[in-house]
């Protein structure tokens, strides 16, 4: 059962609690810390009164515990199940876990159950002895705060060499690939892990702090939505992993902005184009150029077909 | 009964979550389902769990909650804190921590011997302490050897119950692991209950074209996978996303289907009803029901993946017969990528090189109107576009004269 209290926020901060009162440390002030940064906004109101008022007789009134050993729970068969079936994961040879202790547990599912039926075919590499090498190396300097020497290939084929800071890993599902995001002296840059053909860690300290360089920022994106053909679910759930606000205007119609990267502008056309006439972009203007460009270019090759 | 934070039926809590997220513009009054006390509860919990990532904006006279997020920026899904919120009872709680307490070091004890650890050793020290039944402690033992915490030993009509600590598995080594797939795998949620043991987590891991949200199917997804692993049927209670009426369907569940590019996840199953594959919502389900072994899960699943060669989406069409699509794009010397597109995008069919600016892919699909808005997607590359469905050349056509009236003038107007 995955919804059940033992997998809770309270359960996880009384742990903690207690943990500190195991060793005899706990005090008033520590007790409201720890429910402050671990649990819910209103946390303060129920967890210290009810292990105060012994609701809970887990603490004595000298804020010692009647347990003798710090708190721990054992893995769930629900948590050892899915940690085998990750095991099953393409992607596990990129972190290489140790599987002891779960040799004689079933997988919660096989991989073949999930089909991602829209998921970009030319994904990363995920077999490659290179590619994982290079993977754990990156985790290697972002564990470590190291600097590392890549190099890579554009997309033009073109043969980079740069000494950068990395700062994450990013992973996109839709297109099935890794991207490293990291600062140079001048630049942020992000780079397909699939492109990078050598990677290694600079031994002596980083000399790059983040970039002073003003972020670069992000654009807003106002478009009407028709609610046609189901249109405002499918397009509010298409884009709800942006940050954005909907506004309902008369039945049927709503407004909606969110806010996009600039280098994420072109996907984001394609993908407005995909709704077609239900979408009508307001703003920014540039944006509704490049609409009316792709609109007027397709009317011209189907007049000239009609012509020809 | 009092105000809490916490929940004893997520169910309750779904709907509300979804509708701040994802719609985030109906105001208190279009929360029409419960009672309007109902809603203020919610949104209060909603907001003592989420609460830096809740929104207002007013309307007229009404003020509008929603949560917004771009989840490109974060390392973890805050919706997974709804799942962390399950109420529990004063005894829940403090069996909880005796229970494993008095089992720490290997040691395995009778439910008799607990129960006398747990007034001598523990509840002594209390004034007016909470009393346990031998019925209340051996329930709560029931529970957690079912949820794994626990094992039992039997030695002739003597029970006794132990942790199950061995073999252990080392977490630490996962870290890296855990913080990735948390966000990225099949109910990731349990990766976060996972972390929540953790010190130190990496917070390097950043996520594009994130869907949080299918995360409040959680429950639903995993059952529907254990009933897929062990091939037993299920009954399912779905909800109607468009009347909301409510209904139910029995079927043996063969795969989940997943949209990477909206999120939406599907079960797709054998229907006994219709005698038919068929997909169903996964966030349209209520309640499911586990049945018996289905001895015919290996002939159902051979008829999927043969369904399954000429689906776009999730879509069977209207009728048995396939729909042939052609669509021919023009590509500039400097856009290969373009071509790349078709051949990395295309889920079916083929991609054939006509002449240096011209490429045309072809597919046999069971319902091409699943395809237009990718077709879309080609809008200003397309020389030609032929499909055995009417609807699907017409509706693009439609579609392409009301996006003129949208953005352009009148010239290009298609006659």
């Amino acid at each position: 059962m995955l919804f059940h209290e033992i997998y809770g926020t309270y359960f996880q901060v009384v742990a903690d609690i207690l943990t500190e009162a195991v060793q005899g440390c706990l005090t008033d002030q520590r007790l409201t810390n720890i429910v402050q940064q671990k649990a819910f906004a209103e946390s303060t109101l129920s967890i210290p009164t009810a292990l105060k008022k012994q609701e809970w007789p887990l603490l004595t009134p000298t804020l010692g515990t009647v347990v003798h050993h710090k708190p721990t729970m054992p893995l769930t068969t629900l948590e050892k199940r899915w940690l085998k079936a990750l095991l099953l994961d393409k992607r596990i040879a990129l972190f290489q876990p140790d599987c002891t202790g779960l040799e004689d547990v079933e997988p919660l599912y096989q991989p073949e159950t999930f089909v991602f039926f829209d998921q970009y075919t030319d994904g990363d590499p995920y077999t490659d002895t290179q590619y994982i090498q290079c993977f754990q190396t990156i985790l290697q300097a972002l564990h470590e705060k190291k600097m590392l020497k890549v190099e890579f290939f554009t997309r033009t084929y073109a043969k980079y060499t740069i000494f950068c800071q990395p700062n994450q890993l990013e992973y996109s599902s839709k297109d099935d690939k890794f991207r490293l995001i990291a600062f140079g002296k001048q630049n942020t840059y992000t780079i397909n892990l699939a492109r990078i053909q050598s990677c290694e860690i600079m031994e002596e300290p980083p000399s790059i702090q983040k970039p002073v360089l003003p972020r670069q920022k992000q654009k807003e994106l106002t478009f009407l939505l028709y609610n046609q053909r189901n249109a405002l679910e499918r397009v509010l759930l298409h884009f709800s992993h942006f940050h954005k606000e909907t506004t309902k205007l008369d039945s049927g119609q709503y407004r909606i902005k969110l806010h996009y990267h600039p280098d994420d502008e072109t996907e984001l056309l394609i993908r407005v184009l995909s709704f077609g006439p239900m979408i009508q972009v307001e703003a920014p203007q540039e944006f509704i150029d490049l609409l009316q460009e792709r609109v007027h270019r397709q009317l011209d090759y189907f007049s000239k077909n009609r012509t020809t | 009964m009092a105000y809490s934070e916490l929940i004893k039926d997520f169910e309750s809590i779904r709907a509300y979550m979804r509708d701040f997220y994802v719609y985030g513009f109906k105001s208190r009054n279009e929360y029409d389902k419960k009672s309007a006390r109902s809603y203020d509860n919610e949104r209060r919990r909603i907001e003592s769990w989420l609460g830096e990532y809740m929104s207002f904006h007013y309307t007229g006279n009404s003020k509008n909650v929603f949560l917004s997020v771009d989840s490109r920026t974060i390392s973890a899904n805050p919706l997974y804190k709804a799942f962390k919120a399950k109420s529990f009872t004063n005894k829940d709680i403090t069996l909880h921590f005796y229970i494993l307490d008095m089992l720490e070091e290997g040691r395995a004890l009778t439910v008799g011997e607990m129960i006398e650890e747990i007034n001598r050793k523990y509840l002594h020290y209390f004034d007016k302490p909470i009393s346990f039944d031998e019925s209340t402690v051996r329930k709560k033992l029931k529970e957690y050897v079912s949820i794994g915490l626990l094992c039992v030993e039997k030695k002739g009509r003597e029970v006794r119950y132990k942790r199950t600590d061995l073999p252990t598995v080392s977490l630490t080594s996962w870290k890296d692991a855990l913080a990735f797939y948390s966000e990225e795998s099949p109910l990731g949620i349990i990766g976060s209950f996972l972390l929540d043991r953790l010190q130190g987590v990496p917070d390097f891991f950043r996520f594009k074209h994130h869907y949080m949200v299918h995360t409040l199917d959680s429950d639903i997804l995993c059952q529907l996978l254990e009933a897929i692993y062990t091939q037993q049927r299920v009954k399912l209670t779905i909800t109607n996303l468009r009347n909301a009426l409510e209904y139910q369907r029995s079927l043996c569940p063969l795969k989940i289907y997943v949209s990477t590019q909206s999120g939406r996840q599907y079960l797709l199953g054998y229907h006994y009803g219709s005698n038919r594959i068929a997909f169903f919502r996964l966030d349209a389900i209520k309640k499911v029901e586990i049945g018996c072994k289905e001895e015919c899960f290996s002939r159902y699943l051979q008829l999927q993946q043969k369904f399954d060669q000429h689906l776009w989406g999730v879509s069977r069409g209207n009728t048995q017969a396939l729909e042939h699509i052609e669509m021919t794009i023009h590509v500039e010397n400097d856009e290969q990528f373009i071509v790349q597109r078709l051949k990395r995008e295309k889920r079916h069919g083929t991609v054939e090189m006509i002449d240096e600016h011209t490429y045309r892919f072809v597919a046999d699909v069971y319902d091409a109107t699943e395809m237009l808005p990718w077709l879309r997607t080609f809008i200003g590359r397309i020389v030609d576009l032929q499909c055995t469905n009417p609807v699907v050349e017409k509706g693009f056509f439609e579609d392409l004269q009301t996006m003129e009236t949208l953005y352009g003038d009148d010239k290009h107007a298609v006659s």
